[in-house]
């Protein structure tokens, strides 16, 4: 029953369709870049060119692009997934060898006339790939152990990859990723069960031989933890970041003190004011009500998302729509989290509103991805 | 799950006997068994939805719930700190074994100026100029005037400076406060603990790094921000240590010695009581690097652990001890000591001449080059090697400083027959006084492998055996015939402690080749007390001469004996040894 057979009469040919193209996320994708130009402007003191501008070039030509991968038939993407995986894959190795170090990781590819980032683009070939594979196995062999294993090391050997760059952040992202696809595509419960209790177990493991004979880990990791874990207790070291953002969270109040009244971010207390910690700048400016707006923004986007792919016949569209929208869930999810001192710092940006070139364009071909699912959908009998 | 057949048989026979075509019921029931499946998914993917939706509701309503409690929650208004914030300053104490503070952090100020809020540079170049006699009043008014915003001045000063800066009332002038590292014990343990300089420097704090010793070695552990309040717990005796340095000081002036070094080791844990190297300096002012001349001559060489010595006839007792445990030698065993021996175009003399033959038990307590090369021989290079790598003479010593992995003794290069005889009355092969130290414990306390450590073990597990229990005391005993009968006769005993131990005597190399006829190394190790061995002594002296006698006397006998055995004298009591009043104290008449 594949997809052609389906009815392919349905489907908008030619320009039209532009008209049939899910408009409510494109729009909503639109507002949430917008507040980000206001952000970028903001912490720059009001200075337009500093960031923003540039952002907004980023967004146009995403947005374009966007357009574009949403016009191309979603059977193509499919049929290109494995190749996409495998170009993202070699890209991560040759980052592996030969990448460009920055900031004490080595995440970067210099492709001469730009530097790129290849982990952002294996978080939504990886989504493809996954989707793709279960497009192409039959249903009743989901849950088979044999047919468990090959989508779990497609994400397993990249998040290791990003791991070792080190980069904690996308290798959460990943992971979380690859295991919500999985679980969208039906595969049995009992496989999650045991992973979030074997890890559980473990971590429990480690915390419990603390202190006795048979200690897994040494005395100076255990401290790392700790200060990992709860910030608070170094709070002019690890914990440095959180304490200011909280403090932006708090000063903001319900309504905050007005746009580029932020004392907090415009004082330089805030390190990565511009990019992992732009949300503080948020708060503290427009609010809880700003915060809160954003919040719904995000959540729209996402529910948009699941809309689509539930009326999606087409397994691939709908599973693909699903990952990238859990991959931007959980995007914003950990950096608010983050930012908010709910979880750890690991590094993780707000998307389309932090600076940064790759992320924003992946994300948006990531949508036209989304959206040419939508576009080119199997419609009801 | 009962599936129903595709061909029912029973409505097969029925069909057919109806004269129907059976493969409709089969097209039927397939289709059905599709349907059901399609259903079935169907419902999975719904309720897999449903469960998804959930979570990023919970996820999104938490998120929010934090966003409003922190909304909520009293507006603090931003500290006074800025980016040198982030600079982490902290570094833990260090202490002795007992807890003594040996470093610790000191709080000043360091002094910039912000010329943009300056009121009056004049006067204030000129106010400066006057607290800081080494600053110049033109230099500063032109440096305040100028296009910097940000600029030094002091990166350290008193409090009593600050208050006069204070008081000039310039805003501009502003302070930082810093962590200093303080030694509060001077130039003790100087060479155990290295010394702290500033690595990235801000204007709130600035990190303390470690330059040197212990300082270094562990400076991510005492740098971790984990480690909280726990200080770092040395192994020194700050006590025994003050004492040590003191009487080294003493005997090195004494013996017109241009260096010294002692190390005071506990024989089981490998715990070291008391490093001293002279000459020293003080961490709290440590002195530049030299940047000409020889290293090894500066105050910041830690001759205990950086200096490669050929530790001459210490070597002795290794080839004597191995003799025994391997069963080739006894005590009593008589060695050919006829000289000179002989071998290809090399002579091996002794000092005096010993006769035609020795036991084994004189050779090592008369010290005969001759003796202990025959005994040598009868080991073989192969094993002598294997046992002097087991006591730890082919690697650098692991003991906690950043100078010690830097310190590889030297090997011949090839180790040939003569190797092995010049070897075996320690010649041919340098080391560090701790290697010495280390090695004399793994033979003397039993037996058991020995690893040297500046930090106080709480639990202490012994190491592997290297020699049986047996030969470890024949080797205490021959040893102690040395202080009682032998080369260290006249200075080495110290009533009650039982002292054993061998003298070395090594003539210094000349950097061109060859050695030189008047300057020596000499070096006494030791262990005491003998019958129950508690701790290894090795004191080396840098070019001792006794000038006290007709003709100036070299030999470690007249110069690193007496001075190791007035360093038991004081240390031991130190430590909690009581004499053993049947070993020959000398009781006071009342």
């Amino acid at each position: 029953m594949t997809y052609l057979v389906n009815q392919v009469r349905t489907v908008p040919t030619g320009l039209r369709k532009v008209l049939f193209v899910n408009w409510p996320i494109a729009l909503l994708l639109t507002a949430v870049a917008c507040v980000g130009f206001l952000m970028l402007t903001s912490v720059a003191g009001g200075e337009v060119d500093r960031w923003a501008e540039r952002q907004m070039k980023v967004f146009a030509v995403g947005f374009l692009l966007m357009l574009a991968v949403a016009m191309v038939p979603i059977w193509f993407w499919r049929s290109i997934s494995g190749l996409a995986y495998l170009f993202a894959f070699g890209m991560l190795i040759v980052v592996e060898t030969s990448g460009v170090v920055r900031m004490g990781a080595q995440r970067w590819v210099d492709l001469g006339v730009t530097v790129f980032q290849p982990s952002e683009l294996m978080k939504i070939t990886l989504v493809m790939a996954l989707a793709a594979y279960y497009d192409w196995l039959p249903l009743q062999k989901t849950s088979r152990p044999l047919w468990v294993i090959p989508p779990v090391l497609l994400t397993l050997v990249p998040t290791a990859l990003v791991l070792k760059q080190p980069d904690l952040g996308t290798a959460i992202l990943l992971l979380a990723g690859g295991g919500l696809v999985m679980f969208c595509a039906g595969v049995s419960w009992w496989y999650f069960v045991a992973v979030i209790a074997g890890g559980l177990g473990l971590i429990y493991a480690v915390f419990a031989s603390r202190g006795t004979d048979w200690q897994l880990i040494k005395d100076y990791q255990f401290r790392r933890i700790d200060t990992f874990l709860d910030p608070s207790s170094d709070p002019l070291g690890a914990g440095y970041n959180i304490t200011q953002s909280k403090i932006a969270l708090g000063s903001g109040g319900w309504t905050g003190k007005g746009f580029m009244q932020g004392t907090q971010s415009r004082l330089n207390f805030l390190p990565e004011k511009h990019t992992d910690f732009i949300f503080t700048t948020l708060a503290e400016e427009f609010g809880m009500v700003g915060g809160m707006s954003l919040l719904v923004l995000y959540g729209l986007i996402v529910f948009f998302c699941v809309l689509s792919a539930s009326q999606n016949k087409d397994r691939f569209g709908a599973l693909l729509t699903l990952g990238i929208a859990a991959t931007l869930f959980l995007f914003f999810a950990v950096n608010m989290s983050m930012v908010m001192g709910l979880a750890p710092v690991v590094g993780v940006p707000l998307p389309l509103v932090s600076f940064g070139g790759t992320a924003m364009l992946v994300l948006l071909a990531a949508f036209g991805l989304v959206q040419s699912a939508h576009v080119h959908r199997p419609m009801t009998r | 799950m009962t599936r129903t057949p595709l061909r029912p048989l029973a409505r097969i026979l029925a069909a057919r006997r109806e004269g129907e075509n059976p493969d409709a019921i089969e097209r039927a029931n397939l289709a059905a068994r599709h349907e059901a499946a399609r259903d079935a998914s169907r419902e999975r993917a719904e309720g897999r939805l449903l469960v998804l939706g959930i979570v990023f509701l919970c996820a999104f309503s938490m998120v929010g719930v934090r966003m409003a409690a922190l909304a909520g929650s009293d507006p603090v208004e931003p500290r006074a700190a800025a980016s040198g914030a982030q600079i982490v300053a902290a570094r833990a104490d260090i202490t002795d074994r007992n807890g003594r503070i040996l470093a610790t952090n000191l709080t000043t100020h360091s002094l910039y100026a912000q010329p943009p809020h300056m009121i009056e540079p004049e006067k204030a170049a000129r106010e400066l100029a006057k607290v800081f006699p080494d600053l110049d009043e033109a230099d500063l008014l032109k440096r305040f005037t100028g296009e910097r915003k940000f600029l030094w001045i002091k990166k350290r000063i008193s409090p009593e400076q600050q208050q006069q800066v204070f008081d000039i009332g310039e805003p501009g002038l502003l302070f930082g406060p810093r962590e200093m590292r303080l030694y509060p014990n001077g130039a003790v343990a100087s060479h155990v603990l290295g010394g702290a300089g500033y690595g990235r420097e801000g204007v709130n704090s600035a990190e303390l790094i470690g330059v040197a010793g212990v300082e270094k070695a562990l400076d991510e552990e005492l740098r971790d921000p984990g480690r909280g309040d726990v200080p770092l717990q040395l192994s020194i005796d700050l006590t025994v240590q003050a004492a040590v340095e003191r009487v080294l000081e003493g005997g090195m002036r004494l013996m017109n010695a241009k260096g010294a070094a002692a190390i005071l080791m506990d024989a089981h844990t490998g715990e070291i009581v008391s490093l001293a190297s002279l000459p020293d300096f003080d961490p709290n002012d440590r002195p530049r690097p030299a940047t000409e001349g020889d290293q090894a001559e500066s105050p910041l060489f830690n001759r205990a652990v950086q200096g490669v010595y050929e530790l001459g006839s210490t070597f002795k007792i290794f080839a004597a001890a191995q003799g025994i445990d391997q069963r080739l030698v006894s005590q009593s065993t008589w060695i050919e000591t006829e000289g000179p021996l002989k071998w290809g175009t090399h002579r091996i003399n002794d000092l005096r001449d010993h006769g035609p033959a020795l036991t084994v038990q004189d050779v090592i307590v008369k010290s005969s080059n001759i003796g202990t090369a025959r005994i040598a021989m009868m080991i073989g290079p192969e094993r002598q090697q294997n046992f002097l790598r087991d006591l730890g003479f082919f690697k650098p010593t692991s003991v906690e400083l950043i100078e010690a992995p830097g310190a590889r003794p030297l090997l011949p290069e090839k180790w040939s027959e003569i190797h092995t005889m010049t070897v075996s009355y320690g010649h041919g092969l340098s080391a560090s006084p701790m290697h010495l130290a280390s090695a004399y414990a793994t033979l003397l306390n039993g037996g058991y492998k020995v690893t040297p450590t500046l930090l106080k073990r709480d639990r202490f597990e012994r190491g592997p055996r290297v020699i049986s229990e047996n030969t470890s005391k024949q080797a205490r005993d021959l040893l102690r015939r040395v202080v009682t009968d032998g080369t260290a006769a006249a200075f080495g005993e110290v009533a009650g402690y039982r002292v054993a131990g061998k003298t070395g005597t090594a003539d210094k190399p000349k950097p061109e080749g060859g050695y030189y006829e008047d300057k020596v190394i000499a070096t006494f190790a030791s262990v005491f007390p003998a019958d129950d061995p508690k701790y290894i002594l090795v004191v080396t002296l840098d070019e001792p001469v006794d000038t006290t006698g007709k003709k100036p006397r070299r030999t470690a006998d007249r110069t690193a004996v007496p001075v190791a055995a007035e360093v038991i004298r004081r240390a031991a009591p130190l430590l909690g040894l009581a004499p053993d009043a049947s070993a020959g104290v000398t009781l006071a008449r009342n």
